[in-house]
């Protein structure tokens, strides 16, 4: 992200937290059409870069959008994976599984581009699958979202997540 | 020791429920299977220079893998000769030496002792340096590239491990400037046993049209439209089952190798531009395996998609978990766009959060929790679909089934996992090369598969 511009007001700060609030319960409640038409920019970047432990003298550049990544999606991505879901024809999501997102740290700054503001949060994913099948998934977001109306869009998301072995069976789901 | 003799029935194609959870059978498979097999490391484009090293594992054990000053590969456990620390905690990188975080004793990237923190002063200079290298994998060679290596001195050299495979592998591992693996590999885990993906990727072509429906039906193309409609294209020119001497094999659907790609058109390119290099060298059969999808296994734990451009290796963590580890394949003579864009739709598909991946863990994870049922795991297994129809083919290394969707693969991966749990030594395996198809399928089996299918 680039340098940090003036901190956001309360009421614009609310404003965002009630955003993500809004985007956890879409996702909680599998309304993935609805958050994708309501809350992503039709040019959103959708990233979740692997990350690999290196030692600290490790010269080599971060992964950029160029590299192999977890998630590296566009809109039409993005619509492509929710097209499956809506196929019905997803054996492991019937029964459907239940997922809860916590958003925390949100800190919210404007930029030097009026309509944008850089956004970072924090994320616990909890998922609990079939009977006894449960995984948390802890990380950061580091979002652009573009003022839409009284509301935002997501323009850009790159998600951290906090592990090198993704201690789970795979990442189908949106953070 | 284990009984053997009851968990895999290869007259009826059944296997035991046991070799999914049994701790004294994985044990076993330490000690007969991943001791004695040549295991992929790594291939040589992750490691390109002087001092590159990647960390992995050959069944549990932590390994480096480390390019030499002079180029070779050497590859030696990740603990250190003192007190068995780790001695390197990175997944890569490039360096002079690993040095032990407890104590402090340094080893070079050949793996030799060179430096004991206050040697004189502690150890009188009596401590014998040259005995205490990391200890060295016996074996390590490379394939077109692809690293393996081997605890065993006895195991065959890898050209000869992968024997017939290796004619097949050639198609696209020998083509457009060869193969290799690109980007940092994703990890996941699975709660199930190493086997189950293992058996899936060399052979399951059956469950394609089931399992991934809804990924198929969204991706459309050639696949999309037969699978996605629970229709199928004419069975009998669909494609092959191959499976050869080490329990190698493969399923390949003919002329549809990019099926998975959404938006193919420059990979297709790519092959139809490379394609005569193959018939030149390979023949028309040779030109069939480039252009079909595969999903293959080299025994013991390694598979890929060639077509949908992944690679991944199962590393066995106890018998009811896997670390599942996923490169991209791609070939070196391919634009660094057509490479990018192979690679976003390969991890679109088999990555992490992969539309096609997310589809089997769960199957996975059942097949083997299940067998928690003391009853359950009584019973057995079965692989019988195409038995009777498979054997030798006039034209075509290996034993060949007769249809894509078929079991040949799967029972030619337990017929040789059999043959390494019962044998005490390579010389009992060997004995077995002339004759293996023979005590396996009687004497004269042969393929259903037309010959003409290659024009």
């Amino acid at each position: 992200m680039s340098e940090l511009g003036k901190l956001a007001t309360l009421e614009l700060g609310y404003q965002v937290e009630q955003f993500y609030y809004r985007e956890a319960r879409f996702m909680n409640q599998r309304q993935h059409r609805q958050w994708l038409e309501s809350m992503v920019h039709e040019d959103i970047h959708y990233w979740l870069p692997i990350t690999e432990n290196r030692m600290l003298n490790d010269k080599r550049p971060e992964p950029t959008p160029e590299d192999g990544a977890i998630y590296n999606d566009n809109y039409g991505d993005l619509d492509d994976r929710i097209k499956r879901l809506e196929t019905g024809l997803v054996w492991m999501e019937d029964p459907p599984s239940r997922i809860r997102h916590l958003i925390s740290n949100v800190e919210v700054y404007h930029t030097d581009q009026e309509q944008q503001l850089s956004v970072y949060s924090n994320f616990h994913v909890y998922r609990n699958r079939r009977q006894r099948d449960e995984t948390n998934l802890i990380g950061g977001r580091e979002d652009v979202l573009v003022r839409d109306g009284d509301g935002f869009k997501i323009l850009k998301r790159k998600i951290n997540l906090d592990m090198r072995v993704v201690l789970d069976k795979n990442l189908y789901f949106f953070i | 020791m284990v009984n053997v003799d009851s968990l895999i029935d290869l007259d009826k194609a059944v296997q035991s429920k046991k070799i999914f959870w049994d701790q004294e059978v994985y044990d076993q498979e330490m000690e007969n299977i991943f001791a004695r097999s040549w295991l992929f490391l790594t291939h040589e484009s992750q490691i390109p220079e002087p001092g590159d090293f990647f960390t992995t594992f050959m069944g549990e054990d932590p390994i480096i893998v480390a390019r030499q000053q002079d180029g070779s590969i050497k590859a030696f456990i990740n603990s250190c000769t003192h007190r068995g620390n780790q001695v390197c905690h990175a997944d890569s990188g490039n360096t002079r030496s690993f040095v032990c975080s407890y104590h402090g004793w340094a080893f070079g990237l050949d793996g030799s002792l060179a430096g004991v923190p206050l040697e004189a002063e502690v150890y009188y200079n009596q401590l014998d340096k040259d005995s205490m290298s990391l200890r060295e994998v016996a074996q390590v060679d490379s394939y077109r590239g692809f690293v393996f290596g081997c605890f065993d001195t006895e195991t065959p050299p890898l050209a000869e491990w992968l024997g017939e495979m290796a004619w097949y592998m050639d198609s696209w591992a020998n083509t457009g400037g060869g193969a290799e693996l690109i980007g940092t590999p994703m990890k996941t885990i699975l709660k199930c046993n190493w086997k189950v993906p293992t058996e899936n990727f060399i052979g399951d072509g059956y469950h394609i049209t089931w399992t991934h429906i809804a990924a198929l039906q969204i991706i459309g193309g050639p696949l999309g439209e037969a699978f996605g409609s629970g229709e199928l294209p004419p069975l009998e020119d669909m494609g092959a089952q191959i499976t050869t001497r080490h329990g190698h094999g493969f399923g390949v659907i003919w002329d549809v190798g990019h099926a998975i790609h959404r938006n193919p058109q420059n990979y297709v390119e790519f092959q139809q531009q490379t394609l005569p290099e193959v018939i030149e060298k390979q023949g028309e059969w040779g030109g069939k395996m480039y252009t079909g999808h595969w999903n293959a296994s080299l025994f013991p734990n390694c598979s890929f998609l060639y077509g949908t451009n992944t690679f991944k290796i199962w590393h066995p963590k106890g018998p009811h978990e896997i670390e599942v580890w996923t490169w991209s394949l791609v070939q070196k003579n391919m634009s660094p766009e057509l490479k990018r864009e192979i690679q976003k739709e390969a991890i679109m598909s088999f990555g992490t959060a992969g539309t096609l991946e997310s589809d089997d863990g769960e199957n996975m994870e059942t097949c083997t929790r299940t067998n928690r049922g003391f009853q359950t795991r009584k019973g057995s297994m079965n692989a019988s679909m195409g038995l009777g129809v498979e054997g030798r083919h006039p034209e075509l290394p290996g034993v060949v089934g007769s249809n894509f969707i078929g079991e040949t693969s799967y029972r030619g991966f337990y017929r040789f996992w059999d043959e390494m749990m019962r044998a005490a030594s390579w010389d009992d395996i060997k004995k077995n090369d002339a004759t293996w198809v023979d005590r396996w399928l009687g004497e004269g089996a042969v393929s259903k598969l037309p010959s003409s299918q290659a024009a």
